[in-house]
């Protein structure tokens, strides 16, 4: 599975736009901490992207379980699953209208991406083809290496899937980098549930530019896991493109250690009748810290929007830190738009009441975390990803609560 | 070469002819202006000679011409900041007069206030407003303040209330004590700029112990092209008194951008009670950029009352460090963004202390193409354990071509503590309308009905007639926006 782009001959589209994206690279430099709108609270240190070598995946590590656990490995019918770099020389008619679409090459990590990825997966769906089976992609950084990974999801009209994507280190100790383009395309009527988990290990930077763009009536079930990782930015970033489109965003954050999680998600309305419900939840323990920064965007024109943005997050130790920045900029007049965020402890209370009902003070207080996102798994229809999701907070909890 | 400029009569008509063709419209819903008619007027531009004469004029000590000089230093370093409204670009520090001055010395009596000035104030209201409400007034004509009372009971209790200049020049070493303590020069650009060049503004202090019972109240004018306005507030409130000082502008029109760059430090000293009342209105072609800030220390309260409604570009987030255990901090803001306009406005808490409490509620209203933003930062410190703070922020909009945001920034450094936040966003309801014109109350009025409904959680925290004052804005603001 550690095949490289490099290994295949590259079509001159291809490498074409490596080289206008290596050209770009130039115009767009990295950002600096505090320096830079929108990176005041991103700790990047002495974080230099040009000193990691640019690696392939790896193979999954046998010993170490993976995030999230497909329930059938074979790609269900009907579906196009196949390595990128493949796919673009296979399906070049597929990979070459989409790729970068959704992501164009204006920001300083998305060129980087687009210049040097090394592999990523093509999710092709058909008109009206519905899987019934989710489709899972894995993609591991390889020790100390940069992993440039590029994940391009197409649904055509009147089509259905389901994606689990996880992101993992190749062992616990290298200092590697990932930074990943995701691009999904939800066509006209279509409906797709995407899942990203990270769970690199906690030496490794995470940058990731994931966006979305929803069609006319197409519905969009998006969901983040944020587990590992130093520190870097996930920018996740949903368009309302089509009147009538829907889209949920959901996500979920623990840290622990010197972890820093960050998290700019966008909600952009730029349709009429469109509705947006972003949800996150973040715990961090030890010296942990978090920034969830989210923007509900509706352009003019975009009446009757109605969008929601929700964060909060749970304090688990004196040392640790949140910061969260929700806004709205509104363009617009017949909309509803709400936002809230909250930072709190657990609720002394409820600690209180579990523990007069006879409950020691940690298995009180677990009980009171796993309540905090139980909120948050509710957000999923009941079925496998919910299960998943749920199994795969519930052993991050333990390793925050160090019981694992 | 930084030369007095005399302004020759004949200028003087020329700019009230050029003043007479220019926005008629917000002359006659609010305004006048008064000729221009100043003894000394510094060339436009920025440098040290400048500084060194204004410090001069002024015959300072040196400590304050040193300290000017340095945040010169600081305000020629520091780029424009990068972040707020696009219109901050604009602002050309070159074409601005740094010091204006009208008359030698502050009027002592309201017989010696020279008659064109006493015209403007006629025109606010003034004199009668004193004999009713007023427990003193610094009015800010130009750079300087030319008139100025205080009254007896004020000073039988010990209370200060002067102009800035008057301040330092009469209370030198409590004004050298706590100047510049809350907003150091190199805070931000315009904190330097307003630090190099301040001039006018009010100095209180208000004894321990002791309550204000009347409001303090001061009145601010821009009246000359091209004029910046850099005044500088000191309100010392001493531990368990009690003060609420009000800040209310209205400015005449004039034909160039003009630049309004206050700087406002409160201190409530253990167990005191500040309570800062603004209603900005300033004229549509000012750029009004002021810093605002106050430390709160054990058990001491500090409000901001916040009303925008003037000025072209609005940059003002005033803010308060609970720095003692169990201070409360408040902000109340109302941002009315019309044609042209962008308010971008807010507000700034930090909790540094155990059992500090704060609340903001901001509320906002775009029209006509208007833009008003909430910005915001809430901070707990660590250590600030307990700490409560509850932030709402409710935007309306009028119509499709406006534009609202909400930036509210939180950061916690500490895990017992309990912050939350929210905003929202809306039209005037249709079924409001509706219901109101059902009962015969033609479109507008309900509209205007609804706005007034919308602020009024905010303005009945106003004093009386600035409440009515503001009603009245309000209305004028709304003429004409629904149809």
């Amino acid at each position: 599975m550690a095949s490289g782009g490099a290994a295949l001959a590259e079509p001159s589209w291809l490498a074409a736009r490596r080289e206008r994206a290596a050209v770009l690279k130039g115009e767009l430099p990295l950002p600096t901490w505090k320096g830079e709108l929108g990176w005041e609270f991103s700790p990047l240190g002495e974080f230099d992207i040009e000193a990691f070598e640019v690696g392939a995946p790896a193979d999954l590590p046998p010993a170490a379980a993976p995030l999230l656990v497909a329930p059938s490995t074979s790609v269900p019918d009907g579906a196009l699953v196949l390595p990128l770099a493949e796919a673009a020389v296979s399906h070049a008619e597929i990979v070459e209208r989409w790729l970068g679409s959704v992501a164009p090459g204006d920001d300083a990590f998305v060129v980087r991406n687009d210049a040097t990825w090394a592999d990523g997966r093509l999710v092709y769906v058909p008109r009206g083809t519905r899987l019934a089976e989710p489709i899972v992609i894995s993609a591991v950084v390889d020790g100390a290496t940069a992993l440039h990974w590029r994940t391009l999801v197409v649904l055509e009209e009147d089509a259905e899937a389901e994606v689990w994507e996880q992101h993992l280190s190749s062992d616990e100790e290298s200092a590697g980098l990932l930074n990943t383009v995701v691009e999904l395309v939800v066509g006209q009527g279509s409906t797709l549930r995407y899942v990203s988990g990270q769970d690199v290990n906690e030496r490794t930077w995470v940058f990731g530019s994931q966006r979305a763009e929803v069609a006319r009536e197409g519905s969009l079930d998006w969901a983040a896991l944020g587990f590992g990782g130093r520190g870097g930015k996930v920018r996740m970033e949903t368009k309302l493109a089509g009147e009538g489109s829907h889209a949920k965003v959901t996500g979920a954050y623990a840290g622990l250690h010197r972890q820093h999680l960050d998290f700019d998600t966008t909600q952009e309305h730029a349709a009429p009748n469109t509705t947006s419900d972003l949800a996150f939840r973040g715990v961090l323990q030890n010296r942990a810290t978090a920034v969830w920064r989210g923007m509900i965007k509706v352009d003019p024109g975009a009446q009757q929007t109605d969008a929601f943005q929700e964060s909060r997050n749970l304090l688990l130790s004196k040392r640790s830190h949140a910061d969260a920045i929700p806004g709205l900029e509104i363009e617009a007049n017949d909309v509803r738009c709400t936002h809230a965020a909250a930072v709190a402890q657990i609720d002394k209370e409820q600690l209180y009441y579990l523990m007069a009902h006879g409950l020691p003070r940690e298995q009180a207080k677990r009980l009171v975390i796993e309540g905090f996102l139980s909120e948050l798994v509710e957000r999923f229809h009941e079925g496998p990803l919910r299960d998943q999701v749920g199994g795969a907070l519930e052993r991050r909890l333990a390793e925050l609560l160090g019981d694992d | 070469m930084a030369t007095p400029e005399l302004i020759p009569p004949s200028k003087i008509e020329e700019t009230q002819q050029a003043l007479a063709q220019i926005n008629a419209d917000y002359a006659e819903r609010y305004g006048f202006h008064d000729p221009e008619n100043y003894l000394y007027k510094a060339p436009k531009g920025l440098n040290e000679e400048i500084v060194r004469k204004i410090s001069e004029f002024k015959d300072e000590p040196q400590w304050m011409r040193e300290f000017r000089l340095k945040a010169l230093e600081h305000f020629l370093a520091r780029p424009m900041p990068n972040w707020g409204s696009p219109l901050l670009a604009e602002v050309d520090f070159d074409d601005i007069h740094y010091f204006v001055r009208a008359s030698e010395r502050a009027g002592r009596s309201w017989d010696e206030v020279p008659e064109d000035v006493k015209k403007t104030f006629d025109r606010l209201g003034i004199p009668e407003a004193e004999r009713k409400f007023l427990a003193g007034v610094g009015a800010q004509y130009e750079s300087e303040v030319v008139y100025h009372q205080v009254r007896e009971d004020l000073e039988k209790q010990g209370v200060l209330f002067l102009d800035m200049d008057s301040g330092l020049r009469e209370h030198e070493d409590l004004v050298r004590e706590y100047f510049a303590t809350v907003i150091p020069p190199n805070d931000n650009k315009l904190a330097a700029l307003n630090s190099a060049v301040w001039s006018g503004g009010s100095f209180v202090y208000v004894p321990p112990g002791v309550h204000v019972e009347m409001p303090l109240q001061a009145y601010f004018r821009i009246n000359t092209e091209n004029m910046g306005q850099f005044e500088r507030t000191l309100i010392i409130a001493d531990e368990d008194s009690y003060v609420h000082y009000v800040e209310g502008c209205t400015a005449p029109t004039y034909s160039s951008n003009s630049l309004h760059s206050a700087v406002v430090e409160l201190i409530a000293k253990p167990g005191a009670r500040i309570r800062y009342t603004t209603v900005q209105n300033w004229s549509q072609n000012v750029y009004n950029l002021v810093t605002k800030r106050a430390i709160a220390r054990e058990r001491a309260t500090v409000e901001w009352v916040d009303c925008n409604l003037g000025s072209k570009l609005t940059m003002k987030y005033p803010s308060v460090y609970l720095l003692g255990e169990e201070a409360h901090g408040e902000v109340l803001s109302i941002a009315f963004a019309g044609a042209g306009q962008h308010q971008d406005a807010g507000a700034k808490i930090f909790h540094v202390a155990p059992r500090t409490t704060s609340n903001i509620f901001a509320k906002s209203i775009s029209k006509d193409g208007g833009r008003s933003s909430y910005r915001g930062m809430l901070e707990v410190a660590k250590g600030a354990v307990e700490a409560r703070s509850k932030v709402v922020c409710d935007a309306l909009l009028l119509d499709e071509r406006s534009r609202t945001d909400t930036y509210p920034t939180i950061r916690i450094s500490e895990d017992d503590v309990n912050v939350g936040h929210e905003a929202t966003v809306s039209k005037v309801g249709e079924d409001q309308l509706y219901y109101l014109q059902a009962h015969g109350i033609p479109e507008d009025e309900a509209a205007k009905m609804i706005v007034n409904g919308f602020i009024e959680p905010i303005t009945k925290e106003l004093p009386m007639e600035y409440a009515v004052e503001m009603n009245r804005l309000i209305e004028l603001q709304m003429e004409g926006s629904v149809g």
